[in-house]
């Protein structure tokens, strides 16, 4: 790893996006996120990292209340997005979830046609006014998300007939494309190679110049490439969190540093 | 060099005795599987075979052709062409008119002998002919004074004669007919007086009563199953797949909804007579609508074909895998949107299924009916919809019933035939369902 970069790194802003207190969440009986406090800033990339099973997807996905749909899923404490609590009785998730968009564990494509995925959202929520527009905005998303080159001639073929990889490249053209304002990535990168994943890396950090991204990743490596600040999650807690330099470097829990030494797994 | 490490011996050439029970496990199952398809095929075979084998007859008539003079002096004794007046004639005054043309046709002919009468002769039509004889001649008075080609339904026994049901044995000991009548059928025929052909009456007509099968039809049940399927459609299919999209999408997980669930589950197990004497209490003694409409056999229906098609959406909806629903959330889709664009789209060719299946149920259904008073004889075609929905009606399947309570045994014929009828139909509507499930299904 290379530390000096990692030392040099700054966050530009210091203006937060999302701000978490509290924040408890049950399923049923079981304790998964433990009093997790965490500030996500605008413009900038967020890591969580943390072993398998400890809360890092459950949390994600309090931020855009996709837990909702979980019957037996039960959250506390405070979650406020640009200074409005986002479990207020007021707020509609369906708004809430055009502002704060996600990508999957798994890639799930709408079995419907490689444009019709990325359009879809762009769609319902009325951005263009005309075919031209709409076109404009699906290859864009689909350049950022480094499929454009691959579908281009196939624009008509379905997403579900794409490989596991472009799937997840798909997901996040379809994400992209309805310009949220935090974008929510869960290990997008999990089933891609290489190539791709450098390719993704590099649409993260241009997505910071305008939005702020939360990334769940196992990779440590990708984490300390991609994140200003990086979350640790153990069992549930959040056990650290800082600046992704100072994080790698010089923990100051000693689980944050047995996992990132490859201790704790 | 290279060195090959020998196998210890556990050669992947020699098949080992756990692969063997295996092989052996799986060849059983194949064969239990042919079996269960081999009986099932069998089974179909010989319903179709039975059904068909009685049933195709009813489908070709025997009628008699002969030239028909229409006395006028007879047929309007005022003369003056008033179809008011000329209705006062009965079909007993048609009978005398087409005994006559019968015995003239036949006396030209030289087929008269004293073994047959005048009356044996006026025998071999049914009794239906001069009603239809009749109908013709009020409809159209100026056919009054001519004679005319008359294509008469032949009586019930010698059409049962051509059709081999009939014997020259049979007839000795029938009343209703004696040898010399056929032998005289039999000459009417080389001489083509008397021909069989393609019988649309069975198809189009009204029934008979239980002395003229030969002129018994189909038309009023056809009709009457028709309205009744086209009530089930409308109501049925938007009600089931409205209250299931509602139950699996929307609505919230708690006792109310569980005790829903199960009651419609158990709706489903409900015999259908009781579906029959729930719509007698409730939309015919407590509603007061009329008996042996099709609106209420339609009503009684849909009631029954709710759960089925609840139950099929249902399980539709379920298998839409719930990742589907998370990527439609997750960019900002509302429920509804993500109900409407993705959810009932990939469930579309099991709800059609479910519906098409409830429909076919419907159709096939007896029991209920006869307790709604659909078991009645009608004779009037029900008028067009919407009026006609509350005229009574018959249906097929119960139609078929009253065909086998009838002791001539040309009625069993008439039976098979119905059925084949409803077969045609449920074969139809499962070809439909066939076509619209690969329409909808997209498989990526
Ligand atoms: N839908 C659910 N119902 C019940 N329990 C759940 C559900 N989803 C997650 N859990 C539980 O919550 C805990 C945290 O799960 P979560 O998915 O957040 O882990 P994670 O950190 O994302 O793990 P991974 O890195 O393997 O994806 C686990 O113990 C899991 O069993
Ligand atoms: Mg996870």
């Amino acid at each position: 790893m290379n530390d000096m970069r990692l030392t040099e790194r700054t966050v530009d802003t210091t203006e937060i996006k999302i701000a978490a207190r509290k924040v408890q969440v049950y399923y049923g009986a079981t304790h998964a996120n433990k009093d997790v406090d965490v500030d996500i800033l605008d413009k900038t990339v967020t890591a969580f990292i943390g072993p398998s099973g400890c809360g890092k997807s459950t949390f994600l996905r309090c931020l855009n209340r996709m837990n909702d749909t979980i019957s037996v899923c039960r959250v506390e404490g405070e979650i406020l997005l640009d200074s409005e609590d986002i479990y207020d009785k007021k707020v509609d998730p369906v708004q809430l979830r055009a502002k704060v968009g996600m990508v999957f564990q798994k890639p799930n494509p709408f079995p419907k046609s490689i444009y019709d995925n990325v359009a879809y959202g762009p769609k319902i929520h009325g951005l263009t006014k005309n075919k031209a527009e709409l076109d404009e905005i699906v290859e864009s998303s689909l350049r950022k998300a480094a499929l454009w080159n691959e579908v281009k001639d196939r624009l008509d073929a379905p997403g579900t007939g794409l490989s596991g990889g472009q799937q997840q490249r798909l997901c996040i053209a379809r994400a992209v494309a309805t310009s949220p304002e935090v974008l929510l990535m869960d290990e997008p990168c999990s089933a891609l190679d290489p190539i791709a994943t450098a390719q993704v890396e590099e649409l993260i950090d241009e997505l910071r110049e305008n939005f702020s991204v939360v990334i769940v990743t196992h990779s440590m490596q990708q984490a300390a490439r991609v994140s200003q600040r990086t979350a640790f999650f153990h069992l549930g807690n959040l056990v650290e969190f800082g600046e992704t330099g100072q994080i790698f470097t010089n923990p100051s829990d000693p689980r944050t540093e047995s996992y990132i030494t490859g201790r704790i797994g | 060099m290279t060195m090959h490490a020998t196998n210890m011996g556990n050669s992947l050439y020699k098949t080992d005795p756990l692969t063997k029970r295996l092989n052996a496990a799986e060849a059983r199952f194949r064969i239990y599987g042919m079996a269960a398809v081999a009986f099932g095929v069998l089974a179909l075979v010989g319903l179709l075979t039975s059904a068909l084998g009685t049933g195709v007859s009813a489908f070709r008539q025997t009628f008699v052709e002969i030239p028909v003079m229409l006395d006028a002096a007879v047929l309007d004794k005022s003369g003056n062409r008033n179809p008011e007046e000329m209705a006062k004639i009965t079909t007993i005054g048609y009978a005398k008119v087409l005994e006559t043309a019968m015995v003239a046709e036949l006396t030209e002919r030289g087929l008269l002998n004293d073994r047959v009468s005048a009356k044996d002769a006026g025998g071999l039509i049914s009794k239906e002919a001069p009603a239809q004889l009749r109908n013709m001649v009020l409809a159209n008075p100026e056919l009054l004074g001519t004679t005319v080609e008359f294509r008469a339904l032949a009586n019930g026994r010698v059409d049962g004669f051509f059709k081999g049901r009939v014997t020259m044995e049979s007839a000795a000991l029938d009343s209703n007919i004696s040898p010399a009548q056929l032998e005289l059928a039999q000459k009417m025929r080389e001489l083509g007086l008397l021909s069989v052909s393609f019988n649309w009456g069975f198809i189009t007509g009204p029934d008979a009563s239980e002395l003229r099968p030969e002129a018994a039809g189909l038309g009023v049940a056809i009709l009457g199953s028709l309205y009744m399927m086209i009530f089930v459609l409308v109501l049925a299919l938007p009600l089931g797949v409205a209250a299931s999209i509602y139950l699996e999408e929307f609505a919230p997980q708690n006792r109310f909804t569980d005790l829903i669930e199960v009651n419609i589950s158990n709706l489903a197990a409900v015999p259908s007579i009781v579906f029959g004497i729930l719509g007698l209490a409730v939309f015919i003694n407590f509603g007061g609508l009329p008996q042996s409409s099709p609106l209420v056999g339609g009503l009684v229906l849909t009631l029954m074909t709710l759960p089925t098609i609840i139950i099929a959406t249902r399980a539709a909806l379920k298998a839409v895998p719930p990742s589907i629903k998370d990527a439609a959330l997750g960019i900002g889709a509302s429920k509804t949107q993500t109900v409407f664009h993705h959810v009932l789209p990939l469930a579309m060719p099991g709800i059609l299924t479910g519906a098409i299946i409830g429909l076919a149920q419907a159709l096939g259904e007896t029991a209920p009916l006869l307790l709604i008073g659909m078991v009645a004889f009608v004779r009037d075609y029900p008028a067009a919809p919407p009026e006609g929905f509350l005229d009574p009606a018959a249906a097929l399947p119960v139609q078929v019933y009253n065909f086998t309570q009838r002791a001539d045994p040309a009625f069993i014929e008439r039976a098979s035939g119905a059925i084949i009828v409803l077969l045609v139909f449920l074969l139809a509507m499962n070809l439909l369902a066939i076509i619209l499930r690969r329409r909808f299904e997209r498989r990526w």
